[in-house]
């Protein structure tokens, strides 16, 4: 993980809990806090603060294939996916290419967009003047198992 | 002022958001075990589908139109609706959820223009969820459902009402002669509490559009109606009779919910009002003679004490096979809290709320079983043999191999024991990590 993609600053106390979806990994944060006292500030690290500004508009998704393996995205990984930021050049976006989820850098270069991958091999995705780029969220981060 | 706020064909509109395919295509969601099309995309209304017709009525328009049928999924519902439902919720000092898609919002006491605020929600909505909403904002709960409504057809159909009431219908901002015509040109049986009997009584009795109704002397309708017409007259009229919180059933969900006195924190406090609530909703559930296949619940911290820690969480569970049983709703509402339910949160509402409601009660199971002899006996018979084929298929199609073994065997109820494994049901992509939508690279 790109360590710019580490929470900003204040993120951890931003947005609202939701139930199962925006769970990452469930055992890890299912404990709760340690302390019910509002005041004291002290709490267990939760990942939804930690992961998830908006976890309203924050959904997971399951990557196939390696073609952004460079960017850190890698077959088998989750990505989290939030689909309330709004989609910048530069950003690794959810386009919706022949109507399926393609995991995609965005780049913006003046009017013209393009999707492009990590792998060299793979060309990249220009949307045709008459059909629209749809974007369906911006990942925000990438979650790996590692073998253990 | 009071807005309603629903999500366009939410059951197919959740389907779509993870499955861009559907998006144009006449795609029907169906009941989850007795095969009728619960909810249907604009294309499937516009090739005639009816809400609650029978798939096996329809379902030569999966050849001959490309129609898509899908097998209900509340767990995804559940959660789309969790997710719109605290969006929404944020716009206005008080929220009233309604149903599964949508809900009442009070804006009294907010200034802005209202229209715009509306159009803030749906952009909102749309662009964190992928789910289309309608918002309309009237005086009374009965005139911001029928704005709704407005906003809703505007959309649907251009033509219909003026276009500028498209998506976001304010009637608080309309001139009288303006409102005049958008109910002159709408029939009585789209208001809010009018349903086909009462309708076609009034259709009867000369009363044919909204405006008629509301030009009609009250004395005279209450002669010959029950008082709840009267309440709705009233309404339109701009009276408001039914508060935030008064909540008729609906026909495709029985809710309860409430907001409490001061904040909750405890487990078994909150065990005690998520159980009180399922026992009520139960009661509704016997009352109308249906059975509930499935059972959300929520609970929510405050979104306007912004500096206090938020968890809304909600859970939709399906139930092995409709019951009524009040003890096995209950059981299962209180198992999903347990759940859900994290220590250090001040907690200011609850719900719990039955979907997937079956006509014909408690032995729902058996009697379906019985349903799958009758038609073989009538074979023997030598009766109507094509009828017979449209039963079976229909049959198979309810059920699935699964369902069927699931209704006689009676297994245990686990937590996400499924109420019939259909084929036709799509993943549960924000529920359960093994489902979680793939995305290529």
């Amino acid at each position: 993980m790109n360590s710019s993609q580490l929470p900003r600053e204040g993120v951890a106390r931003v947005g609202r809990e939701s139930p199962g979806p925006a769970v990452v990994p469930r055992a890890s944060v299912a404990i709760g806090f340690g302390s019910p006292s509002q005041d004291s500030g002290v709490g267990r690290l939760d990942l939804n603060d930690v992961l998830i500004r908006n976890p309203q508009a924050t959904f997971l998704m399951r990557v196939s294939g390696s073609a952004m393996r460079e960017a850190g995205i890698d077959d088998g990984d989750i990505v989290l996916v939030d689909r309330s930021v709004q989609p910048a050049s530069g950003h690794i976006v959810i386009a919706i290419v022949d109507d399926e989820f393609l995991c995609r850098r965005l780049v913006t270069q003046g009017s013209s967009l393009r999707l492009v991958a990590t792998d060299p091999s793979c060309a990249d995705f220009v949307p045709r003047a008459a059909q629209e780029l749809q974007v369906w969220g911006v990942v925000t981060n990438a979650i790996k198992a590692m073998p253990v | 002022m009071f807005a309603l706020v629903d999500v366009n064909n939410m059951y197919v509109s959740c389907e779509r958001v993870f499955k861009p395919s559907l998006n144009g295509r006449p795609v029907v969601v169906l009941s989850s075990n007795d095969g009728a099309c619960i909810a249907r995309s604009n294309e499937a209304k516009d090739l005639g589908v009816q809400m609650a017709q029978p798939w096996f009525q329809v379902r030569h328009l999966e050849r001959e139109a490309g129609l898509i049928a899908l097998s209900a999924n509340f767990e995804l519902y559940g959660d789309m609706s969790s997710r719109m439902m605290t969006i929404v919720g944020q716009y206005a000092p008080r929220q009233q959820i309604y149903s599964i898609d949508e809900c009442f919002l009070d804006f009294d006491g907010v200034r802005g223009d209202l229209v715009e605020i509306g159009r803030d929600i749906r952009r909102t909505v749309l662009q964190w969820t992928g789910l289309p909403t309608s918002v309309g904002f009237g005086p009374t709960k009965t005139l911001a459902k029928l704005a709704n409504h407005i906003a809703k057809t505007a959309d649907r159909k251009p033509g219909s009402y003026p276009a500028v009431l498209a998506q976001v219908c304010n009637f608080g901002a309309m001139s009288r002669a303006e409102l005049d015509a958008v109910m002159g040109t709408t029939e009585v049986g789209c208001v809010w509490g009018i349903g086909r009997r009462i309708g076609a009584r009034l259709t009867e009795a000369g009363i044919h559009s909204v405006r008629d109704l509301v030009n009609t002397d009250i004395a005279a309708l209450r002669s010959q109606f029950s008082v709840v017409l009267e309440k709705t007259l009233l309404e339109l009229r701009g009276t408001s009779c039914l508060d935030l919180d008064d909540t008729p059933a609906g026909r495709q969900q029985i809710m309860c919910s409430r907001s409490f006195g001061s904040a909750v924190t405890e487990l078994a406090e909150l065990e005690q009002v998520v159980s009180d609530f399922a026992s009520r909703v139960a009661e509704k559930l016997r009352q109308q003679g249906s059975a509930a296949g499935a059972v959300h619940v929520f609970i929510t911290t405050s979104p306007h004490r912004k500096q206090e820690r938020q968890h809304s969480p909600s859970m939709t569970v399906p139930m092995v096979r409709p019951t009524t049983d009040t003890r096995e709703l209950a059981a299962t509402a209180t198992r999903a809290l347990q759940q859900m339910y994290r220590p250090g949160f001040n907690y200011v509402k609850a719900g719990v709320m039955l979907v997937d409601l079956h006509a014909g009660g408690a032995r729902q199971g058996e009697l379906d079983l019985f349903a799958a002899d009758k038609p073989m006996a009538q074979a023997e018979e030598n009766r109507d043999r094509a009828q017979l084929m449209g039963a079976l298929d229909a049959l198979n199609h309810r059920f699935g191999k699964g369902a069927v073994r699931i209704a006689s065997a009676q297994q245990g109820r686990g937590m996400h024991a499924s109420a019939g494994k259909q084929e036709r049901r799509s993943p549960c992509y924000t529920t359960r990590l093994d489902e979680i939508a793939l995305v290529n690279t």
